[in-house]
């Protein structure tokens, strides 16, 4: 199948499945680009706290970053090693992305609790529902490269992946970076610009 | 830039894939550090941080999808179809912020006058409810000198009283118990109608008026702008019969948090 499609006829001479990735990926960039520009029309906005510099940790969420990003690594790697041909270490790498993937949305379970005990709802003011829809969703897209990842693991178990299908591992690969580079955004924007965004007080000429 | 091919054996080597992951968490360092050494510090970077972070995280973007995501090595296509989306998001993102936002940073005008707080549709439905439970019973009446007490609704943007009645030239003085644990409020009584305006003038004058714009001669009497769990009054003489408001002015409160000052 996965063999069959690397090899098969198309106008462009391009694999269509890579094409639809990428397609799809420009148009997931839609989705969160509105995702942004909305939280940033309501930045600064909210008329009730609890208020961004109350509650964003920005120590922590630099760690859940350096854990995003080292699971990218692991990703090419797990590519690499699918190319190579080493079924043992393809199905390690798809593993440990995994693991680095769980681990970040840990971090974020932890935070979206600890923000709810603060008092940061999605129907408590403009910050916690811009917040919680845009972080939330990344992280139902993290959620859905980890099950995928395991899949793929399960499968590279059964000795099933390998240099001709490793399309199946680069789609994958497309996906979780591509997933990465949403939360460099979200982590700039919402983080290290934003959290220490006050109330309706501080804005300028308020 | 290297020969493009969609050829998979040109892409990065272990090695070079160690190097770009360094060069990815070194710039994550940088980032956090700018930041770090804001809080408290007077910052020697000024205004460029924003532009500053938002150029780092841009270079992290672009060196994940040329390394990572094989772009710089890939058929040019996929990275048009990519890039294609890019942009348009940023154009669609960059409408709707120009929609809203002025350029130099203020809430345009209309979005301003337009704006529905979003606690508002909670709050005004709490205060129908209230009003309702509260239709049968008497509303406070001051005949002499005499002290009447209004509250705020928890967290809720209302007063616990819809209606608080007075006889004109009466000296009446209103305490007023802000129970919540994160809102500022404040008591403003102001002439029929002018809620609003008053409001808008006094999100002008700022905090340090109390929300109120000093002079405004639609103004009664107000209190002092409440910290979160205190109270206070005011004591001032009942105007001519007729309907006035009280409100609280602290901005966007307006909308939710007012009810009728009767003097008869």
């Amino acid at each position: 199948m996965a063999h069959a499609a690397e090899h098969e006829y198309t106008t462009t001479g391009l694999s269509h499945r890579k094409m639809l990735m990428w397609v799809f990926l420009g148009s997931d960039c839609l989705f969160f680009g509105a995702l942004i520009a909305t939280y940033m029309v309501y930045r600064g906005q909210s008329l009730v706290g609890p208020y961004p510099v109350d509650i964003i940790d920005v120590p922590l969420t630099t760690v859940s970053t350096f854990v995003l990003l080292m699971s990218s690594f692991a990703m090419v790697q797990a590519l690499a090693a699918t190319q190579a041909d080493n079924k043992k270490a393809l199905v390690t790498w798809l593993l440990v992305t995994a693991g680095l993937g769980v681990i970040f949305i840990g971090f974020q379970i932890y935070e979206f609790n600890a923000f709810k005990n603060e008092g940061l709802t999605l129907g408590g003011n403009l910050f916690g529902a811009t917040f919680f829809t845009l972080t939330g969703f990344h992280g139902a897209h993290v959620t859905l490269g980890i099950i995928w990842l395991l899949a793929m693991a399960y499968i590279g178990s059964k000795g099933r992946l390998g240099p001709n299908t490793a399309l199946d591992v680069e789609l994958l690969g497309l996906y979780w970076h591509f997933v990465d580079i949403v939360w460099i955004v979200i982590f700039t924007l919402l983080y290290l610009i934003g959290g220490f965004d006050a109330g309706p007080a501080s804005l300028p000429g308020g | 830039m290297a020969h493009e091919t969609e050829h998979t054996s040109n892409h990065p080597s272990f090695n070079q894939y160690v190097v770009i992951a360094i060069i990815l968490f070194a710039i994550t360092i940088v980032e956090f550090g700018i930041i770090w050494d804001k809080i408290g510090i007077e910052d020697d970077l000024g205004a460029a941080v924003i532009p500053i972070l938002i150029g780092l995280s841009a270079i992290k973007f672009a060196i994940v999808i040329m390394y990572y995501m094989h772009l710089k090595f890939d058929h040019r296509l996929f990275g048009t179809v990519f890039v294609s989306g890019l942009v348009l998001s940023f154009l669609v993102g960059g409408a709707l912020l120009a929609l809203f936002i002025s350029f130099d940073g203020e809430p345009r005008e209309y979005a301003i006058a337009n704006a529905v707080p979003y606690e508002g549709h909670e709050a005004s439905e709490a205060a129908e409810g209230h009003e309702d439970a509260d239709a049968g019973s008497d509303t406070p009446v001051a005949a002499g000198p005499v002290a009447l007490a209004v509250g705020a609704v928890g967290e809720t943007l209302a007063f616990s009283e819809t209606s608080i009645t007075a006889t004109s030239g009466s000296e009446v003085t209103i305490t007023f118990d802000n129970p919540s644990s994160n809102n500022q409020h404040n008591l403003v009584i102001v002439q029929d109608g002018t809620k609003d305006a008053v409001a808008t003038d006094g999100t002008t004058a700022g905090p340090a008026n109390d929300w109120v714009a000093p002079g405004d001669a639609r103004v009664v009497a107000n209190t002092a702008l409440l910290a979160p769990g205190t109270s206070g009054d005011v004591t001032f003489t009942a105007p001519a019969p007729g309907t006035y408001q009280f409100v609280c002015t602290f901005p966007g409160h307006n909308f939710t948090m007012f009810g009728d000052f009767i003097v008869r």
